[in-house]
């Protein structure tokens, strides 16, 4: 796939090398000369020095045919921009943006031209969550723009769903167990399954079964 | 290219002597300028804000042209016949400009 990622900081950098790796064609855009020579070592990645605010540097970067644009600048407002006019004046199809600033989230959506933000200070958020707790719901991620997500509970003892088999639970339409992990352990979700206490559940559902799929998991 | 920023208008024929694309033909990503005829017009809120949404249609297909953050545009009514200038991308409701630069005819 072509990539084309703006911003080649840390995180612009880091991304490269790995998408690089993985046989991706990488095009790495930044405005600032120093950042730009020092990435040139990476293999495999273009370097194209420029204002990725600029719709002209983002046709002559590739954009036209990307396949996916990653605006992951340290700015919000560029990342913005970025996203804005490569959905609009190029039509890619999958735009994905960085949150700096975890206030200037919810405008990072279709009206922007995002299809997916990640927000760090979210993410970590989500994760200490997940890392401290049983028997909550925990939101780890979206996709399809915040129609549906990624939630984990881990089972407390009192737990509704323990020692019942998977297909037997009230699961909500719109909502699919895709994994449980056990001691460390990855197990599919087969219908005979049968939950335990400490389980992790992951579960992808759309925003509105997540009641349903809490009530099933955790209880009311 | 012109881009929808620069809203450079192209020079040369009148609107009336040049020769567009069935919209049937148009490909997604591709930079192009087409004429219809507005034939439905809805508001939809995304997110908490506004966006107009026009379905364009000539003899051949149809194309949806969403305009972001506005309610109304003063021209682009029912019936009226417009050129849109952009980049067309696949959505849910078949190709979809977004913020296209247009003319009035």
């Amino acid at each position: 796939m072509k990539i084309v990622i703006a911003g080649a900081g840390s995180v612009g950098s880091y991304m490269a090398e790995e998408l690089a790796k993985l046989g991706h064609g990488i095009i790495l855009l930044d405005n600032d000369p120093s950042v730009v020579s020092r990435g040139e070592s990476i293999p495999g990645v273009q370097f194209v020095l420029g204002d990725a605010c600029d719709a002209d540097v983002l046709a002559k970067a590739g954009v036209p045919d990307a396949d996916v644009v990653a605006a992951v600048t340290g700015d919000d407002e560029d990342n913005l921009v970025v996203s804005l006019l490569s959905k609009q004046e190029f039509g890619v199809p999958r735009v994905v943006a960085r949150v700096n600033n975890p206030k200037n989230e919810w405008m990072f959506n279709d009206m922007w031209g995002v299809d997916v933000s990640v927000s760090t200070p979210h993410l970590l958020t989500a994760l200490v969550e997940e890392a401290v707790t049983v028997g909550s719901f925990v939101h780890l991620m979206n996709f399809e723009r915040g129609q549906a997500g990624l939630c984990e509970v881990t089972l407390a003892e009192g737990s509704p769903a323990i020692d019942k088999q998977i297909r037997d639970l009230a699961w909500p339409r719109e909502a699919s167990v895709v994994g449980i992990i056990r001691d460390g352990h990855v197990l599919p979700p087969n219908g005979d399954f049968v939950l335990h206490a400490n389980d992790e559940v992951l579960v992808l559902a759309r925003a509105e079964a997540e009641d349903d799929v809490r009530a099933v998991l955790i209880g009311s | 290219m012109a881009f929808g920023f620069g809203r450079k208008k192209k020079d040369g024929a009148p609107a009336d002597a040049e020769v567009f694309p069935a919209l049937a033909t148009i490909e997604p990503r591709e930079h192009v300028r087409v004429k219809g005829q507005i034939f439905k017009l809805k508001t939809r809120p995304s997110q908490g804000m506004p966006a107009l949404e026009v379905t364009l249609v000539d003899d051949t297909g149809s194309v949806t042209v969403v305009w972001s953050g506005r309610r109304s545009i003063g021209g682009v009514g029912l019936g009226r016949r417009i050129i849109i200038e952009g980049v067309p991308m696949k959505g849910p409701r078949g190709l979809t400009f977004t913020n296209p630069s247009y003319e009035l005819l």
